[in-house]
């Protein structure tokens, strides 16, 4: 594979999308010294790192299996890592209580690895790689395991720590939400290959102008085609949460800090089109123009649509599309219902 | 339900293993009636009875940890070290004394420790036969598979990513071994010494070539059979078995340990 050239920066996370078999676990197997690489090198903080052995390194690294020692329980587990000779050990383990508060699993020390969920696991797996300060941190798909609402649980928190840790970090996927969910910096790598690597943001935008590289994102990966909207929180009570994105208001379900940014992911399946404005139960309903309409041949259409401050698209079938005539540069409405979008990110 | 299965595929099994187990059985059964209680204690009393017993755990025991100071590292560089020229030879090496008849082994050690071997010429001093040193060459050559392919296997069904998990947490290959590789071997490992272990106690053969002398237990059954018939062999005999069963106990608690640890551990 390769060559492979990637930069990741002081406190930012790069999600390394790509396929499965397309070299993602070999990267980090390389950074980390599990495997050599032919030529090159690889440098944090400036310090060419390529000849040192794996254990020097200073790399904390999360494979896809928590991979906690089943001879140790939590605690000796999480001070595995721990140099002896690191100074101030009431230091160290006041540091280790914050951060296993913070990860919410303070209670799980003195337990049996047996005993523990896939998500605990995994939460003690992080803790176990955070304590040792590591310069970079590398995660392959450490969820990919979990069940679906654990998983979106755990991105959440995962992005605050790493935010708090501030440790450059390069997290490999290929679930799309977890682009969404947590990243700085989007890298795509295809046959060995990186495509490219960019902001989210400027992903987002090639994305919404139907750059064709983003038809990998969309088509090769088999996991949600979504809209991605952020907005600021204006409201939030009784597990209803108000959000603005641009001019529009939206809701969605959970409960999340006034004034903090969320990122939510809706569906395009879950997006009805109308004509006129209709009084229905969904919660959520803006005025939209159509730019695009891209047929399929199993009878689906993706209706793309400017809602001025952000690009939606919903997916509907051929027939739905004839009853109401939609045409491109027509205006009309997009709803869905607060329980359509699922908050990925929230900062 | 049972009762049409006895008819058929059960009822085959059950024959055959029944023979099994009696044709297993029976000679310990047997040995019962040339038992006779008012002899047994005196016999059991007989200076070189107790000497060939302690001489034979003592020697075992020792057989055993060098077994596991050399034995341990060998069958970790077997399970670990995939490809490397010569990997076919080694591990047909590591089982010669498995396959080997216990006397042919006991030639070749001949050939390596015996009085013209150049191994005596440069150690003169040293008696390499006819020894406790002679016993435990013997013990060790032979028990070496039983802690080798037990240990090797051990090794082998313990996950890589827990050894490369702990050198990216910072961990040098030597504290990797000792903290993370060979705990989670432990259950096998111990497995095979266990094996071995009885293995050197039950050794006969070998050990009549390089060290007849001072009998270990085995030698003193053969010794009191050849002179007194089986009647006069039966108290060490009787020694054998229950330091047997005693060995098979502790080797089916491990195993049961190995057991659990292995369906605890499946993902």
């Amino acid at each position: 594979m390769g060559p492979v050239s990637l930069k990741v920066n002081d406190n930012e996370i790069l999600v390394m999308i790509g396929p499965t078999g397309s070299g993602k676990t070999t990267v980090l197997n390389v950074i980390s010294g599990l495997v050599k690489p032919d030529c090159g090198s690889i440098v944090v903080d400036g310090i060419d790192i390529t000849a040192l052995p794996i254990e020097s390194r200073r790399i904390g690294y999360t494979f896809q299996n928590p991979t906690l020692f089943p001879h140790l329980n939590v605690v000796k587990n999480i001070f595995f890592g721990v140099a002896k000779k690191r100074s101030g050990k009431n230091e160290i383990e006041v540091e280790i209580k914050k951060l296993l508060d913070d990860l919410g699993i303070s209670h799980l020390t003195n337990r049996r690895i047996q005993g523990l969920s896939g998500g605990e696991m995994q939460k003690v797996s992080l803790a176990r790689m955070l304590v040792t300060k590591p310069k970079i941190i590398l995660m392959d798909e450490p969820f990919s395991h979990l069940d679906i609402p654990t998983k979106r649980k755990l991105r959440l928190e995962l992005r605050r720590v790493l935010r708090r840790q501030a440790v450059p970090t390069i997290y490999v996927t290929h679930f799309e939400d977890d682009v969404y969910s947590l990243a700085d910096s989007v890298s795509l790598l295809q046959n060995g290959m990186i495509k490219y690597t960019d902001r989210l943001e400027s992903m987002l935008i090639r994305r919404q102008n139907n750059n064709p590289t983003f038809g990998f994102l969309s088509n090769t990966l088999s996991s949600i085609q979504g809209n991605y909207l952020e907005g600021n929180v204006i409201n939030s009570k009784g597990g209803l949460t108000t959000f603005n994105v641009g001019s529009h208001l939206l809701e969605a379900l959970g409960d999340y800090s006034v004034g903090s940014k969320i990122g939510i992911l809706v569906r395009p399946e879950d997006i009805i089109l109308s004509r006129e404005v209709v009084k229905t139960s969904a919660r959520n309903l803006v005025k939209a123009k159509v730019a695009e309409i891209t047929s399929y041949d199993v009878g689906i259409v993706d209706v793309h649509m400017i809602v001025d401050a952000f690009h939606i698209t919903s997916r509907i079938t051929e027939e739905a599309r004839a009853d109401i005539s939609i045409s491109q540069g027509d205006d009309i409405y997009a709803i869905f219902k607060a329980s359509s979008p699922q908050v990925v990110r929230e900062e | 339900m049972m009762g049409k299965n006895l008819h058929g595929f059960n009822l085959f099994i059950i024959i055959l293993s029944g023979i099994a187990i009696v044709y297993i059985s029976y000679p310990l059964v047997t040995i019962l009636i040339f038992v006779e209680p008012s002899k047994l204690l005196d016999s059991l009393s007989r200076p070189q009875v107790g000497s060939a017993l302690i001489l034979s755990l003592v020697s075992a025991t020792i057989s055993t940890l060098l077994l596991s100071l050399f034995g341990i590292p060998l069958s970790y560089f077997l399970a670990r070290y995939k490809n490397f020229p010569g990997k076919f030879v080694l591990r047909i090496i590591v089982i010669i004394p498995l396959v080997l008849p216990p006397l042919a082994s006991g030639a070749l050690l001949l050939g390596v420790f015996g009085p013209y071997s150049p191994l005596v010429k440069t150690f003169p001093g040293v008696e390499f036969t006819q020894s406790i040193l002679g016993i435990i060459i013997a013990q060790t050559y032979v028990a070496s598979p039983f802690m080798v392919l037990s240990s090797q296997s051990a090794f082998e069904s313990v996950d890589e990513s827990y050894e490369n998990i702990a050198r990216v947490l910072g961990k040098s290959r030597f504290e990797t071994f000792f903290r993370v590789s060979l705990p989670l071997a432990k259950t096998g490992i111990v497995i095979g010494s266990i094996l071995s272990w009885v293995r050197a106690v039950g050794e006969l053969g070998a050990t009549m070539m390089m060290a007849y002398n001072p009998h270990t237990i085995s030698i003193q059954i053969f010794e009191d059979n050849a002179i007194g018939g089986l009647r006069n062999a039966i108290p060490d005999i009787m020694l054998a078995i229950i330091l047997s069963i005693v060995a098979i106990l502790i080797f089916y608690a491990a195993r049961k340990k190995q057991r659990e640890h292995i369906l605890r551990f499946k993902w």
